[in-house]
């Protein structure tokens, strides 16, 4: 896939383009576009974020109020039969030096289903390049209308690290049903993918190893991921609950002499609960990232946690919906890299003191609100104050190892949001 | 100048009686005036309180798809989470927008939810493209003809505006 660097193009100006461009828009309160009776459907959004931290840096030099946040989607459907849907999304993203990445094809998918026993059961199966369903977030985390703040909780929904971009998407297939019984859904989605090796830092995720680039030193293999992801949810979704997992397994092969063959497993279960009132709602997720690694290097195989370690990675959040148009969220999210190392004191040690403690949690305090002050503008500003630095990346902070680094900052994150 | 706590509590407590009282005043002139308004209202517009009253949000549908619908089929087909009837026609949705008080009422009498649990789900499914939305129409008006021309569609009405 070929990447396009707006940057360079639009040069600093881009933040400028964008805001302009969504302040033209905004009196028209343009509609989703509809051919065919709705058969062929067109959508998109666009959004222009600010970052501010009082230490450390997240999207750029948000030191400085960083404008490098930017998110911009087309989305097109097509139903060619009742049954049958083709879509495809478009996606440019810019984050700071956790996203470079441009424009890409963030989904492009056909998807048929059947619906049985008077349409209370639908079975249907999808494939192409498609959103990989996790948790309650995943499938559609890069449009701000449908995240409740400018940031995920970052335990579990990286947004900083480069790890992100496989976690968004992949080729290949999906089946699903959904059953329907009075006030009772069930439903059952099941994904075999390839793995986006070769996307953002996934191949430093998969060895363990920060500065890996595949490319030069070798290639991935093995057999495809899976997904699997259950869900209940009663009264129209009132209450919502879910289960997902994904499950990884990369083998690596050398095209040098510094790496040797390696092996990497990835298990990431989450659990997922969600209660919807008319005026509130209460959400959280509980998940663990279970990794086990060999080969790749013998200097590695003296880090216990290297060779296996399993993560802590969960929330919980309250919203509070004022009016339809104005909300309120309030947030605890807590990322511990190994869970039996809270503290991340005995990590440090393994690294001989050359990696902080704060460098292996995250707990993050995060209050926000949401404004939609017009028919689809949205206004979204998220404070976070944060205790750790395990889920900053190394690129918007070169020094992030050191000793002196701070463990405690403050981060203010703004988006405007328009779509379609 | 130092006054005895006692002293200072007596000398507040008696400013916050006044307030209360004077303020229970004001509501009491309010509540009036809110019910002359009332009753004007209802003695200037008999009909349009009558049918304030009266009113029922229903299906409205282009054929006879819509009649004999279980809860849950209504529920699926506004989440947009079925695609055709039966017959195997395509369903074509019509909704108002999401801050209309038909659109409200519609969401919490029909489908027993909430209007945002329906926005929700549409943006996810859009975003993630594995659904489309419904189609907004800006009147009850509009969304009554937009219906009559579109075979397969459905949407929703009150009973007395949808009899005219």
């Amino acid at each position: 896939m070929r990447s396009v660097n707006f940057d360079v193009i639009f040069g600093k100006a881009a933040p400028m383009i964008l805001c302009s461009l969504l302040t033209l828009l905004m009196p028209t309160g343009v509609a989703a576009l509809e051919w065919l009776d709705g058969k062929v459907q067109v959508h998109g959004f666009a959004g222009q974020g600010a970052t501010y931290t009082d230490h450390n840096q997240v999207f750029g030099s948000s030191h400085d109020v960083s404008l490098d946040f930017r998110e911009m989607g087309l989305t097109t459907s097509v139903k060619p039969l009742p049954n049958l849907l083709i879509s495809a999304q478009g996606l440019y993203r810019d984050a700071g030096g956790s996203d470079t990445q441009g424009v890409r094809l963030d989904f492009a998918q056909a998807d048929y289903s059947h619906a049985f026993l008077d349409s209370a059961l639908v079975i249907g199966v999808r494939g192409g390049r498609v959103k990989l369903p996790f948790g309650l977030y995943n499938d559609t985390r890069d449009v701000l209308w449908t995240r409740p703040t400018v940031l995920l909780p970052q335990s579990i929904y990286f947004d900083t690290l480069a790890l992100r971009q496989g976690m968004l998407s992949g080729d290949g297939g999906a089946l699903y049903g959904r059953y329907t019984h009075g006030e009772h859904r069930y439903g059952l989605e099941f994904l075999t993918f390839e793995t986006q090796d070769n996307t953002g830092g996934v191949a430093a995720f998969w060895t363990g190893i920060p500065s890996v680039k595949t490319a030069a030193q070798g290639n991935f293999g093995g057999r495809p991921a899976f997904i699997g992801r259950t869900f209940y949810e009663w009264m129209g979704g009132r209450v919502k609950l879910l289960f997902s997992i994904v499950d990884i397994e990369r083998d690596f092969h050398s095209s040098n002499a510094i790496y040797q063959n390696g092996n990497t497993k990835i298990t990431f279960p989450l659990f997922s609960a969600q209660y919807n009132a008319e005026k509130w709602s209460l959400t959280a997720e509980y998940g663990w990232i279970d990794s086990q690694r060999s080969g790749y290097s013998p200097s590695l195989q003296n880090f216990p946690t290297w060779k296996q370690n399993t993560s802590e990675n969960f929330y919980m959040q309250g919203e509070y919906r004022f009016t339809p148009d104005f909300s309120a969220v309030l947030r605890y999210d807590v990322l511990h890299l190994n869970r039996e190392d809270r503290d991340g004191r005995e990590m440090s040690q393994m690294t001989g003191g050359m990696v902080a403690p704060h460098r292996f949690y995250a707990r993050d305090l995060t209050a926000g609100v949401r404004w939609e002050f017009a028919r689809n503008f949205l206004l979204a500003v998220d404070y976070h104050y944060v205790n750790g630095t395990a889920w900053l990346n190394e690129k918007d902070n070169p020094t992030l190892n050191n000793p002196g680094t701070s463990s405690h900052f403050s981060l203010f994150t703004t988006m405007l949001s328009f779509r379609f | 100048m130092q006054r005895s706590s006692s002293g200072w509590f007596i000398e507040n407590a008696a400013k916050v009686r006044l307030i209360a009282e004077s303020s229970q005043a004001f509501f009491l002139v309010l509540l009036s005036l809110r019910r002359a308004v009332v009753l004007s209202a209802v003695m200037l517009l008999p009909a349009m309180a009558l049918q304030a009253d009266d009113s029922k949000v229903r299906l409205l549908g282009s054929s006879n798809n819509a009649k004999q619908l279980t809860t849950e089929t209504i529920r699926e087909i506004f989440f947009m989470r079925l695609s055709t009837w039966p017959d195997g026609t395509p369903i074509h949705v019509f909704v108002l927008p999401d801050n209309h008080p038909l659109h409200i009422r519609f969401a919490k009498e029909i489908l027993g939810v909430y209007p945002f649990q329906l926005r929700s789900a549409w943006d996810r499914l859009v975003f993630s493209g594995t659904g489309v939305s419904p189609t907004t129409v800006e009147s009850e008006e509009e969304m009554r003809a937009r219906i009559e021309s579109t075979p397969g569609s459905i949407g929703y009405t009150d009973t007395i505006s949808g009899d005219h």
